[in-house]
């Protein structure tokens, strides 16, 4: 992918990089994972872990990193979950002491793509427990940092073809340098990150949809079941739903490419919907292919078990849905206030 | 709906026996793709092999009803023990029971209650087959990439249809292991891993005279009537498999915390387990209804046709929402809702096809 330019797509131009627009991370997303999910997770971590050094890291630490991410010399990763904090982000339990020009950092991350495979890590750690998520901090990891190790990987119901492993800090010491932007910053650098790369997700649930259903009107063609009126409304529904999915898709990285400053709830939807029908349309071609849609080598029940983790990563569903009602409420407090006023 | 004292009886010695014996080995077998040959066995002594079979042949003459309470107890633990069971005795057994010739009961039925042997049954939508009038006997070549309990190496029932729109089947036995059988491969699918489902390739198989249990119209209503059990049989394991996720999302939920309480009390979660367990609910009650009927020898094809309908779906929606409920854990195979939902997949599309099931709810509506 790096020697493709692929990599390139998440870097600024002026650190060697394509221009860092999301609707080009979606392109790609959306192509990877209409063959392969777990290909389009490994990739796609990359901007997920690249995310904040562009956006929030200072110029020394972009020239460092950034042209060699660009290259794919420099493989990067994404590490926030911990055991108790999957949804409850801000609950980290990973901390980072200052002690001279070193922060010492202890935890485990966990369900961490890509690790044990990268060179660079953007992670978060608590520098300040009584401050709860304005206590937690961002640092840049590198794979050579002592006390910095791998524990279990994972064997998981899909993108089997991407890894899963714990990342482990056991007094980890990482220069000041290293630090992020300002202390107490990191989780909402991460958040705006998430908004950013939320999209990504969105696309590789439509390139796995658009794959089934490519696969999906093949089967059908050749069966001759074009003219079953059972599956007309099946495939209709499904090319529908992908359409509608790939528009909201394509208008929010557009907006989020225009420069527009809040788009938290647009983001969302582009994750949710997206993820949503590729769960729906996945579980559908199954059942019209039958029993061949349940053998391996139909490439059906790939996506199936692809598609699922969609709906989980970077935020379940769930949490998509408090995050479009937050923003829903938010807006309407805004206009009463306004009214108010009046 | 209040279960028989009988049934309620099996259904606490099969609940001792599957926490007791079989949850303790159902991922290793699911990992490893293994028969479960020693669950079988137990299950054998247990009479559950000749569920349906009268007891002069060795069964324990059960109703449909004691084999939907038993697949359903089953399933709940090990999908794929119990599609083991489910084929044994619906697709292989009854046929033979209900339509086959004196002889053919006495050289089946005897082995086959005490699990001696174990039968299996080539997937009725996935024949490959070409066939070929040969003095007596008929010759087949080709394969079917479904024949389930193949693992076991026993015979097997065979439905192939002679005519347009099943009007017409040949039903036999295929004996098995004989020259021209050949057991091909284990089948690599999403779920019922340890199932032992594999592809057959026929070879100038010749299928005796002696070993077919029915054919032309007369076979078309065996299938009907095996298809339709076999419905009921697979909305048992389906609802097993529904009840044994929802249990597990409910467990998780109550004690995973996130925002400094259990995830149990938030309404999303909340939502998602009504919904989970109205559906089981009302899966249940379209199960037994279906073995109901079947057993006070009523009209029971719409009632199996809407059983395996819903149930099958239910199952897939509800493995789909409790993986969703433990989120990142419930990919991971640590714990056993990708597994449910694996074998939730297969379930619902073994038989006819999800468009052919509708099919035959409104036919049956319809008249």
């Amino acid at each position: 992918m790096g020697r493709q330019g692929l990599l390139k797509i998440f870097i600024p131009e002026e650190y060697g990089g394509s221009g860092a627009k999301i609707m080009d991370m979606c392109i790609a997303c959306e192509e990877i994972a209409r063959i392969c999910a777990g290909a389009a997770t490994a990739y796609a971590v990359g901007a997920l872990g690249s995310g904040p050094i562009v956006h929030y890291a200072n110029e020394e630490q972009k020239k460092k990193y950034l042209p060699k991410i660009a290259t794919g010399e420099l493989l990067c990763a994404f590490a926030l979950t911990e055991a108790s904090a999957g949804s409850d982000a801000a609950n980290i339990q990973t901390t980072a002491r200052k002690e001279g020009n070193y922060y010492i950092l202890n935890g485990v991350k966990q369900f961490i793509s890509n690790a044990s495979v990268s060179d660079v890590y953007t992670i978060l750690a608590s520098t300040d427990k009584s401050r709860g998520a304005r206590g937690i901090s961002a640092f840049i990891i590198e794979k050579d940092m002592p006390g910095l190790s791998y524990g279990k990987e994972e064997n998981k119901l899909g993108i089997r073809t991407s890894v899963t492993t714990e990342l482990v800090f056991e007094e980890c010491k990482v220069p000041k340098e290293n630090l992020m932007g300002r202390e107490g910053m990191g989780f909402i650098y991460t958040m705006r990150n998430f908004d950013r790369a939320r999209p990504g997700v969105g696309a590789m649930a439509l390139g796995i949809t658009q794959g089934t259903f490519e696969s999906v009107l093949d089967f059908t063609f050749k069966n001759d079941l074009l003219n079953n009126q059972y599956i007309q409304r099946s495939i209709a529904d499904m090319a529908t739903e992908i359409e509608a999915a790939r528009a909201l898709l394509y208008a929010t990285a557009r907006m989020i490419d225009s420069g527009a400053k809040a788009f938290s709830k647009e983001s969302s939807f582009a994750k949710l919907y997206p993820s949503d029908i590729a769960m729906k349309i996945t579980t559908e071609a199954i059942e019209i292919m039958g029993s061949y849609g349940v053998l391996k080598e139909y490439n059906i029940e790939k996506r199936l078990r692809d598609a699922k983790i969609t709906q989980i990563y970077e935020g379940t569903n769930q949490i998509q849905r408090v995050i479009i009602a937050l923003e829903l409420t938010r807006e309407i407090r805004k206009r009463e206030k306004g009214k108010k006023w009046n | 709906m209040e279960l028989n004292q009988e049934c309620v009886l099996l259904q606490n010695e099969l609940r001792k026996f599957t926490q007791q014996v079989i949850l303790e080995k159902v991922d290793e077998l699911d990992k490893t793709c293994s028969f479960p040959s020693d669950n079988i066995k137990q299950l054998a002594e247990m009479g559950i092999l000749g569920a349906m079979v009268t007891e002069d042949m060795g069964g324990a003459a059960l109703d449909l009803m004691g084999l939907v309470v038993s697949l359903e107890e089953i399933g709940k633990v090990c999908t794929s023990t119990a599609i083991i069971i489910a084929t044994h005795n619906v697709l292989f057994i009854n046929p033979i029971l209900k339509f086959g010739s004196d002889e053919m009961k006495k050289k089946y039925l005897p082995p086959a209650a005490t699990g001696e042997i174990i039968g299996g049954s080539a997937n009725f939508t996935t024949n490959e087959i070409t066939t070929e009038q040969q003095d007596e006997n008929v010759l087949l070549n080709g394969k079917n990439p479904f024949v389930l309990n193949a693992e076991a190496n026993g015979p097997f029932t065979m439905f192939l249809p002679t005519s347009e729109h099943k009007k017409e089947v040949s039903v036999f036995i295929v004996e098995n292991p004989s020259p021209g059988v050949k057991i091909s491969k284990n089948q690599n699918i999403i779920g019922l891993k340890a199932a032992g489902i594999s592809e057959v390739i026929f070879k100038n198989y010749s299928v005796l005279s002696n070993t077919v249990i029915r054919k032309g119209h007369e076979g078309s209503a065996v299938l009907r009537e095996t298809q339709d059990m076999a419905r009921i049989c697979f909305a048992a394991i389906a609802l097993g498999i529904a009840q044994g996720a929802t249990e597990t999302a409910i467990k998780y939920a109550k004690e995973r915390i996130q925002f400094n309480e259990t995830i149990i009390t938030f309404g999303m979660i909340r939502e998602m387990i009504a919904d989970m367990t109205t559906k089981i609910e009302a899966a249940r009650l379209l199960t037994y209804n279906a073995a109901m009927k079947y057993d006070a020898d009523k009209n029971y094809c719409r009632a199996a046709a809407i059983a395996k309908y819903f149930t099958g779906q239910a199952a897939v929606e509800i493995t789909t929402s409790a993986i969703q409920i433990l989120g990142g854990y419930g990919y991971m195979k640590d714990y056993p809702v990708e597994r449910y939902f694996r074998d939730a997949q297969v379930i619902n599309v073994l038989g006819d096809l999800p468009a052919e099931e509708k099919e035959n709810i409104v036919r049956e509506t319809i008249g």
